[in-house]
């Protein structure tokens, strides 16, 4: 297998790897802010200089040259190449600024040009904290700066569209920005404009950068220049936590970061998972975390009145216990995770009555083909392969305007605001629900109301629409005590800057609701059926062992990166 | 540009500038377009032909504000925000309105040490505009640009992006004034080459109204 | 034969030389005039004789020595041989680069003006030497009137059929087009102009793929100088053993050479290679203007290092005397100086020029002449300090070889030569420094 020898140490290779990103593959810091792997590589900031030497090849021969030794004779390139837009050759020779005193000056002399003229507004700037530049000059950069003379002063907070927000100042013209609209959304939105120092991103005039994946240019943005609208001086960074998880606005199941301050999800950004949504999530994902923030239960209710979860969970129980089970249907969600929607169809069961169905949310000609999709719910997969089927609203709707209905159980969702039923038609029917806001329309007709722990406050599974499995982890705690939540947490929520201001002990904010399989659970424990797990670890255990639809779907199986699930036919 | 060492300002752009033009006037004719398909056959990518087609643009509306580019790019099938970048990375491309006739005065290199800056101040004070302005009456802009390379001739200027004027004088730009007043541009004048001064007693096209021989530069007075 | 003329010319008997790229042909610009005058004949030559085929034709221009007329100085024929072999569906592209920008470079201009079918000539040959199907003449915008005239010209041609589809009535066919350009010095790096053919934003592009392998669209390109193209007809009429023997070995054949500045007789002339620095000043030029004392000269445009004059002495115009010298051919445009000439204030304006034309792209270019531009004014206008001065050959070796084109080395080495070389004067606009260089300094504060 082919070789190539870097700071003194052989790596072995195959293919054609590029040396910057095989340098990060094998965990070697090399500085760098305009190579993205998914972009092409303009080699621009010149940060990534490297010395690089290739066996000297004899001419009559066509093999290498040997030194006395027998080692190959290396000839080194005259000048420093960027390792972004180097292959790596077989016997390549390499010196990173671990084993050269060269490349060491030149990224301290490259980082002095990039700062002369940038703002030193660190302490005023969304990046800082978790900023390329900021990381890497104090790493490599020089210990103070030579330039004497007034910074270039180029236009600052100039809203680009309704959610970038451009500080050109800031801007080391490293391009990403720009090649993500022409190579990767191509909306065509961006272009660099002008030239030399006078030079920065910019739409042309009359347009806005609006395009539906906008704000991903302020994550791959290597310094401050592009912050976000919404979260612009919301928070430092080392203030929140970040905790791996999925956006649920779509089927897709982008993978995600949300980001949390005093209890609250302050922002999301992608998470890399090159068979999901590879570096990018779609503006929508972003910015609809208010769900998590807003309008959140105060506690569970029975007929509109506080209650405790022991007398909510007694009320749900006696309303099982007293309607044949002919007269329950049981609503999953495609919101609700593969756990919570497993244990409703166990309690469906056990009780004798039909198997539950969900009611689907799709947007005709939503999708794009890309991250976006028609289905604007998480994990109606999930359901599928549980056998949870699409609700047939009109049959439902006549069955309760016919009085055949005498229970609803309803998880996460709201027949009301999907046009199932008026909630006057809800009268003479028991509603026992699930509700993760109060802004549920189902609400009012209620008879118990167990407000349920939404993404970011539970641990579960969600099937994408192309069958990847995906577990979530709690980015934010809830009011109350519980075990497994707090062990998920602790795991998934360590804070990344080892400083005490994160507060998801802190009792701001914190939301009184449980997760459904604690809940559903508990309610079968009261009507004597058996329905006791570990927590969903063991749930998912059990259904990926019993339903071939999940199989390979544990928790340790699926990890952070999940699991692409059997192809089961004509996915949703 | 000049003073740009010292205050170095770049300005907010204008984001939603109201058109010069309007709908009826943002057309390519019939002819224009049949010229812009001959350039585009001569490039594998239609992209290709973007810079004659803002050349032509500029000639026909004077200078390129945003919806001539969009209409030049519209023409190419091409992203605006790239015909865009591309009109903003040249300087011959005006982006704002000009002055009928720009003044494009070389003080680089060799025209700096023969004199560029001493022609660049005689026209800036006589026509009462600094370098980068254009004079109140709309009529002449002055810009201060690098190497035209028309070195041994210098100082020179360009008028509009066309003729060059060779080996100012003051009394040159005098005259030169007052001609383009009345309308009158230079003709395309050739530079005769020594060596065809000596061996052919001139210069060696006929077809040329002008012709100027290589001479002695003046001296300069100032170098910035 | 280099011994013949002078003690070390190389340019031989350079008094009774006899024009080859401008010959004294009154109206050679004219298709007429040319073909009268042997023009298309190499071109007709090379398509209809057996003794041509296009390894034939590259191997002619490889033995002939020919460099690059644009600066770098590279083999000519060694570049062409760079093409990969023939692929019927894979496109081949030439460009002619007539985009002359470099301070104190004039002769391209010239030579489009008074002989441009030698250009065409040249492109076409190299056209076929390739198997190439388009070439492009890209031509700096500020020449709208030589892009005219040569248009003009250029219609012609493709009339007579020397040009389009089956040349001269063979099954050669190829296209040539000429390409304007918009005002930005860039563009003369052969990378840029390709960007800029694509008819996008001009940033040079990163080397290795070189354009042979991946140019213009990606496709196999070679980029030569428009006076480099010029030669080649007459390499294929003359031989390339002739224009071997023309001027320096090493660096042979005829050379535009435009002289500029502080000389009675400025202009473009066109002499054999090796030439001495000071028969071009004090014979061709015909010596300085007002009899002034000489005092710098640059050889080559504004990036070669400038020359002192007691540096001048006995050195000639081909690259390897000039590289001893501590400079380089460049373009051959030469920017003499004399004693008055203030060279802080000349380099001042030379570090003003590329700041304002580099592309911006990368790190060290965009920022760096800048920087070097506001130093050198500070010194210029009496407020810098003598640390200063290191600092600016500090930041020279910052640019130099670190970024994507050699621009940066091309600000660079007029400041640091410059400096290194009239280092006095600078010192005697300086003041004492307070802080030592690389001390760490209260940046001036704005206003």
């Amino acid at each position: 297998m082919p070789t190539v020898t870097i700071d003194n140490q052989e790596f072995e290779f195959e293919g054609n790897p590029i040396l910057l990103q095989f340098c990060l593959d094998h965990d070697i810091e090399l500085p760098h802010f305009c190579y993205h792997p998914a972009m092409s590589a303009p080699a621009n900031c010149r940060q990534c200089l490297v010395e690089i030497g290739t066996p000297e090849i004899d001419r009559g021969t066509g093999e290498p040259r040997l030194d006395e030794d027998g080692n190959p004779v290396i000839r080194f390139f005259p000048k420093m190449m960027t390792g972004c837009s180097e292959d790596i050759s077989d016997g390549m020779v390499v010196k990173t600024h671990r084993s050269s005193e060269l490349v060491r000056e030149a990224q301290k002399d490259n980082l002095e040009f990039l700062l002369i003229n940038h703002p030193l507004d660190c302490p005023i700037c969304d990046q800082a904290g978790n900023c390329p530049l900021q990381i890497q000059a104090y790493k490599y950069g020089p210990e103070g700066s030579r330039f004497e003379f007034r910074k270039v002063s180029k236009p600052k907070h100039i809203e680009l569209g309704p959610r970038v927000v451009l500080d050109a100042e800031r801007c080391i013209n490293c391009t990403r920005c720009t090649r993500f609209t022409t190579e990767i959304s191509e909306s065509h939105q961006l272009t660099i404009i002008e030239r030399s120092v006078w030079n920065y991103p910019m739409t042309p005039p009359g347009v806005d950068f609006d395009e539906p994946y906008s704000m991903n240019v302020i994550d791959i943005c290597p310094v401050g220049a592009l912050t976000s609208k919404d979260f612009r001086f919301k928070a430092r960074v080392w203030e929140m936590s970040s905790t791996p998880s999925i956006t649920i606005g779509n089927a897709k199941g982008s993978n995600c970061f949300y980001w949390v301050k005093d209890n609250l999800v302050q922002k999301v950004t992608p998470r890399t998972n090159m068979e999901v949504n590879e570096y990018w999530l779609p503006d929508e994902d972003r910015l609809d975390y208010d769900v998590f923030n807003e309008n959140r239960p105060e506690g569970p209710t029975i007929a509109g009145q506080s209650a405790s979860w022991d007398d909510a969970k007694t009320a749900a129980a006696d309303l099982l216990k007293n309607v044949d089970a002919n007269g329950i249907v049981f609503l999953g969600s495609a919101f609700a995770c593969v756990e919570d929607n497993y244990l409703l169809g166990e309690l469906a069961s056990a009780l004798g009555a039909a198997a539950p169905s969900y009611i689907q949310h799709i947007e005709p000609g939503a999708g794009d083909g890309w991250l976006i999709t028609d289905d604007k719910t998480p994990n109606a997969s999930g359901c599928e392969r549980l056998g949870i089927r699409p609700l047939d609203a009109t049959l439902l709707r006549s069955r309760i305007q016919g009085g055949d209905v005498k229970l609803l159980y309803v998880l996460q969702d709201d027949p009301v605001a999907a046009g199932i039923c008026e909630a006057a038609d809800l009268a003479g029917v028991s509603v026992i629900l699930h509700h993760t806001n109060t802004t549920n329309e189902t609400l009012v007709a209620a008879n118990v109301a167990l407000p349920a722990a939404t993404v970011v406050e539970t641990v579960g599974t969600f099937v994408n629409q192309d069958g990847h499995a995906q577990r979530v982890w709690p980015s934010k705690a809830i009011r109350g005590v519980n075990r497994t939540l707090s062990m998920e947490i602790g795991k998934s929520r360590a804070d990344k800057h080892g400083t005490p201001f994160d507060r998801w002990f802190d009792e701001d904010h914190l939301v009184d609701c449980q997760p459904g399989w604690v809940v559903i659970p508990e309610i079968a424990d009261l009507l004597d059926i058996e329905l006791r797990f570990k927590g969903p670890r063991d749930i998912m255990l059990k259904v990926s062992s019993e339903n071939e639809a999940f199989g390979g779907a544990t928790y340790d199986a699926m990890a952070e990166p999940g699991v692409r699930l059997v192809d089961v036919g004509a996915e949703v | 540009m000049t003073d740009f060492i010292k205050d170095p300002v770049i300005l907010m752009p204008e984001r939603h500038p109201e058109p010069v033009f309007s709908t009826e006037e943002l057309v390519f004719t019939a002819e224009e377009t049949r010229q812009i398909a001959t350039w585009v056959s001569q490039y594998p990518t239609a992209d290709g032909a973007i810079m004659k087609v803002l050349w032509m643009a500029q000639e026909k509306f004077g200078f390129l504000p945003p919806e001539v580019i969009r209409l030049s790019a519209g023409a190419l099938g091409m992203p605006y925000a790239r015909a865009f970048g591309v009109a903003t990375f040249y300087t011959q491309y005006f982006k704002s309105k000009k002055g009928r006739y720009v003044l494009d005065v070389c003080t680089c290199f060799s025209c700096q040490i023969c004199g560029g800056y001493d022609m660049l101040h005689y026209l800036e004070e006589k026509l009462g505009a600094h370098a980068g302005e254009t004079t109140d009456d709309g009529l002449f802009t002055i810009q201060e640009v690098e190497c035209l390379g028309a070195c041994g001739s210098a100082p020179m200027l360009q008028i509009t992006n066309g003729p060059y004027v060779m080996n100012l004088t003051e009394e040159k730009i005098d005259a030169l004034i007052d001609a383009l007043k009345r309308d009158q541009l230079p003709f395309f004048s050739s530079v005769t080459l020594p060596q065809d001064e000596d061996d052919l007693g001139g210069n060696r096209r006929t077809d040329v109204r002008d012709t100027l021989t290589y001479s002695a530069p003046p001296v300069a007075k100032t170098l910035g | 034969m280099e011994e013949k003329n002078g003690a070390t010319s190389k340019a031989g008997d350079w008094r009774s030389y006899e024009r080859v790229l401008l010959p004294p042909v009154r109206d050679l610009h004219r298709l007429e005039v040319y073909e009268q005058n042997g023009g298309y004949e190499a071109l007709r030559e090379v398509l209809t004789s057996d003794k041509w085929d296009p390894t034939s034709v590259t191997n002619e221009v490889r033995n002939s020595g020919l460099r690059g007329r644009g600066g770098a100085g590279f083999l000519t024929g060694l570049k062409w041989t760079f093409m990969p072999p023939v692929d019927p569906n894979i496109p081949r592209f030439l460009c002619g680069n007539g985009d002359e920008s470099e301070p104190g470079t004039f002769k391209d201009r010239q030579l489009m003006e008074f002989n441009p079918h030698l250009i065409f000539e040249g492109m076409l040959i190299a056209s076929y030497a390739m198997s190439i199907t388009t070439s492009y003449l890209y031509v700096r915008g500020e020449f709208a009137d030589w892009i005219s005239l040569m248009e003009v010209e250029l219609a012609k041609a493709y009339e007579k059929g020397y040009v389009g589809k089956n040349v001269l009535g063979t099954d050669f066919s190829t296209d040539l087009v000429i390409h304007k350009g918009a005002g930005a010095y860039i563009c003369g790096e052969e990378s840029s102009l390709m960007i800029s053919l694509e008819g996008e934003r001009p940033y040079p592009r990163a080397k290795p793929p070189f354009p042979a392998q991946r140019g213009l669209w990606n496709y196999p390109t070679t980029i030569n100088n428009v006076e480099t193209l010029a030669c080649v007809p007459l390499i294929i009429n003359r031989g390339g053993e002739w224009f071997a023997d023309l001027g320096s070995h090493r660096h042979p054949g005829p050379v535009l050479y435009g002289i500029s500045g502080h000389v009675n007789r400025p202009g473009v002339y066109e002499y054999p290679t090796g030439m001495l620095i000071t028969d071009l000043i004090y014979d061709v030029a015909k010596g300085m203007r007002g009899s002034k004392k000489l005092k710098a000269v640059v050889p080559g445009g504004s990036s070669t290092p400038i020359l002192r004059a007691d540096q001048i002495d006995g050195v000639t115009m081909d690259a390897e005397t000039l590289r001893d010298a501590g400079s380089m051919m460049g373009t051959a445009g030469m920017l003499i100086m004399d004693e008055d000439t203030d060279i802080v204030s000349w380099l001042r304006r030379v570090t003003r020029f590329y700041h304002h034309e580099s592309c911006g792209q990368c790190t060290p270019c965009r920022e760096g002449t800048g920087w070097i531009e506001n130093i050198v004014t500070r010194i210029d206008e009496g407020a810098g300090n003598l640390r200063d001065l290191d600092l600016l050959i500090d930041l020279c070796f910052q640019m130099e070889g670190r970024t994507v084109c050699a621009l940066a080395d091309a600000a660079a080495w007029p400041v640091r030569f410059t400096i290194e070389r009239f280092r006095d004067e600078f010192e005697a606009r300086c003041r004492p420094s307070l802080v030592p260089s690389g001390g760490v300094l209260t940046p001036a504060l704005g206003p």
